[in-house]
C-alpha cells in the first residue's frame, strides 16, 4: 500500500510539474483573443489577468504595454496558420488598425530580436515606406529585399510582434476585425 | 484463475494512476499559483539589483546579446525606477515629447499595472504624477485647503514597492539617442508627508 501511494504520489508530482511548466511556457490561456494569425491579451499585466497569464508573465519577465500605452500582437503563424518558418518569404501589410504609432518587429521564440547582418530589428510607422495610397509591404525574409526588409536572421521558427502605440482600441481589441489588421502572407519557400 | 490473478492486480494500477492524476492536478495548481507569489524571475527581481530606490536607470536598447527583458520593442527607449512608499509619497517626472510617443507605466511588486498615461497627458510638456497608498491619500487630503486643492495627478499604489517604467518611441533610428535622453528624463523623488 505504501510503495502504491509513493508511486502515485512521485508519478504525481512529476505530472504537475511537467503540466505546469507548459502552461507557464504557453501563456494565458483564457485571455487571449486571436485576430488572424495574431493573438492579443488585453488583460495581461492587470490585476484581472488569470493565475495561468499572471503566472507567465512572472517566468518571462516581460513588461507588457498597459492599455492606456498600446497593444501588442504577436504572430507564430501566417494567415493560412502555418508555423511561421525562416526557411520562407513572407510580406505583411497593407493596412493598420487606427494608432498614433506602430512598430512591426521579428522575435524568436524567448522574445528576443533576431541576430541579422544588416542590424534591422523592426520597422516603425513612421520610417515605412508607403504606397501613393498610403498602404504598407514589409518582406520579411532571409534573403535582403528592395524597401521595406526585415531580416528573418538565422533561427527555425521566429515570432512577429506588432505594437500600437496610443491607440482608441484599448479593451475592444478583441472586437478588431481580421480585415483591419496586417496580413502576413507566404510568398514562397 | 488467470482472470482472477489479473484483475485485483489491475485495479491496483488503475488505483495508483488515479492518484497520479490527483496528486498531478493539486501540483499543477498550486505551482501556477505560487510562481507569482514567489516572483524570482520577474521583472521586478530582474531590474531590482539595476539600481536603488528612486534612481533613474536606463535600459539598454533591445538587442539580440540583450537579454534581460523579453518582448522589448527595439524602437523604443526605456528607463525605470523603483520606488518605496514607506517614507513617504514619490514623485515621478518625465519630460514629454516634442513629437513622437512617450508613456509611463505604474507597476506593483506583484507585477500588475495600476496605472499608465502617455504624453498626452503632459502639462506643460512635462507628465508630473504622485505615487502614494490608500492611507498618505487620506492624509494628504484631510490637510489640503477646500479653496485651493493641489492640483496634483495622484495615483493610489497597492502594494508599498513597485515600479515605474518610462518608454519613449523614437522615430527613426537616427533618433534612438534622443529618446534615450528624453527617457533618462524620468526622475523619482520621495516627498515625506508634511507632520
Amino acid at each position: 500500500m505504501l510503495i502504491r501511494v509513493s508511486i502515485a504520489c512521485v508519478l504525481g508530482l512529476g505530472l504537475g510539474l511537467w503540466t505546469g511548466e507548459r502552461a507557464l511556457r504557453q501563456g494565458g490561456m483564457f485571455d487571449a483573443v486571436t485576430i488572424g494569425p495574431w493573438r492579443v491579451s488585453t488583460k495581461a499585466g492587470t490585476a484581472e489577468a488569470d493565475p495561468y497569464a499572471r503566472a507567465a508573465l512572472e517566468r518571462s519577465g516581460e513588461i507588457p504595454l498597459a492599455l492606456g500605452e498600446g497593444l501588442q500582437f504577436v504572430a507564430d503563424a501566417d494567415d493560412d496558420g502555418a508555423a511561421l518558418d525562416s526557411r520562407c518569404d513572407y510580406l505583411v501589410g497593407p493596412k493598420s488598425p487606427a494608432a498614433r504609432y506602430w512598430t512591426l518587429s521579428l522575435v524568436d521564440r524567448e522574445g528576443f530580436p533576431v541576430d541579422n547582418a544588416a542590424e534591422r530589428y523592426g520597422f516603425r510607422s513612421s520610417e515605412v515606406l508607403r504606397r501613393a495610397d498610403g498602404a504598407f509591404f514589409v518582406a520579411v525574409s532571409r534573403q535582403a529585399h528592395s524597401g521595406n526588409w526585415l531580416p528573418i536572421g538565422a533561427s527555425g521558427r521566429f515570432s512577429l510582434v506588432f505594437r500600437l502605440y496610443d491607440t482608441p482600441l484599448g479593451a475592444t481589441a478583441g472586437e478588431l476585425e481580421k480585415s483591419a489588421m496586417p496580413r502576413v502572407m507566404r510568398e514562397g519557400c | 484463475m488467470k482472470a482472477s490473478k489479473a484483475a485485483p492486480r489491475l485495479a491496483g494500477v488503475l488505483m495508483v494512476a488515479l492518484g497520479a492524476l490527483l496528486v498531478g492536478a493539486i501540483v499543477h495548481i498550486v505551482t501556477v499559483l505560487i510562481v507569482p507569489v514567489l516572483a524570482t524571475r520577474d521583472a521586478f527581481a530582474r531590474l531590482r539589483p539595476l539600481g536603488q530606490v528612486n534612481a533613474t536607470v536606463a535600459l539598454e536598447r533591445p538587442r539580440p546579446d540583450q537579454r534581460l527583458l523579453p518582448y522589448s520593442d527595439p524602437a523604443v527607449a526605456s528607463a525605470f525606477c523603483r520606488f518605496d512608499l514607506g517614507a513617504g509619497p514619490v514623485r515621478v517626472r518625465a519630460p514629454a515629447s516634442r513629437s513622437g510617443f512617450a508613456s509611463l507605466s505604474f507597476h506593483t511588486r506583484r507585477g500588475s499595472v495600476f496605472y499608465a498615461l502617455t504624453d498626452k497627458a503632459a502639462v506643460k510638456g512635462r507628465l508630473d504624477v504622485v505615487v502614494v497608498t490608500p492611507g498618505q491619500l487620506r492624509a494628504l487630503t484631510a490637510r489640503e485647503d477646500e479653496d485651493d486643492p493641489s492640483q496634483d495627478l495622484r495615483v493610489v499604489a497597492t502594494t508599498n514597492e513597485g515600479l515605474v517604467v518610462m518608454r519613449v518611441l523614437s522615430l527613426s533610428p537616427g533618433l534612438y539617442a534622443e529618446a534615450q535622453a528624453q527617457a533618462r528624463g524620468l526622475s523619482c523623488v520621495t516627498e515625506p508627508l508634511p507632520k
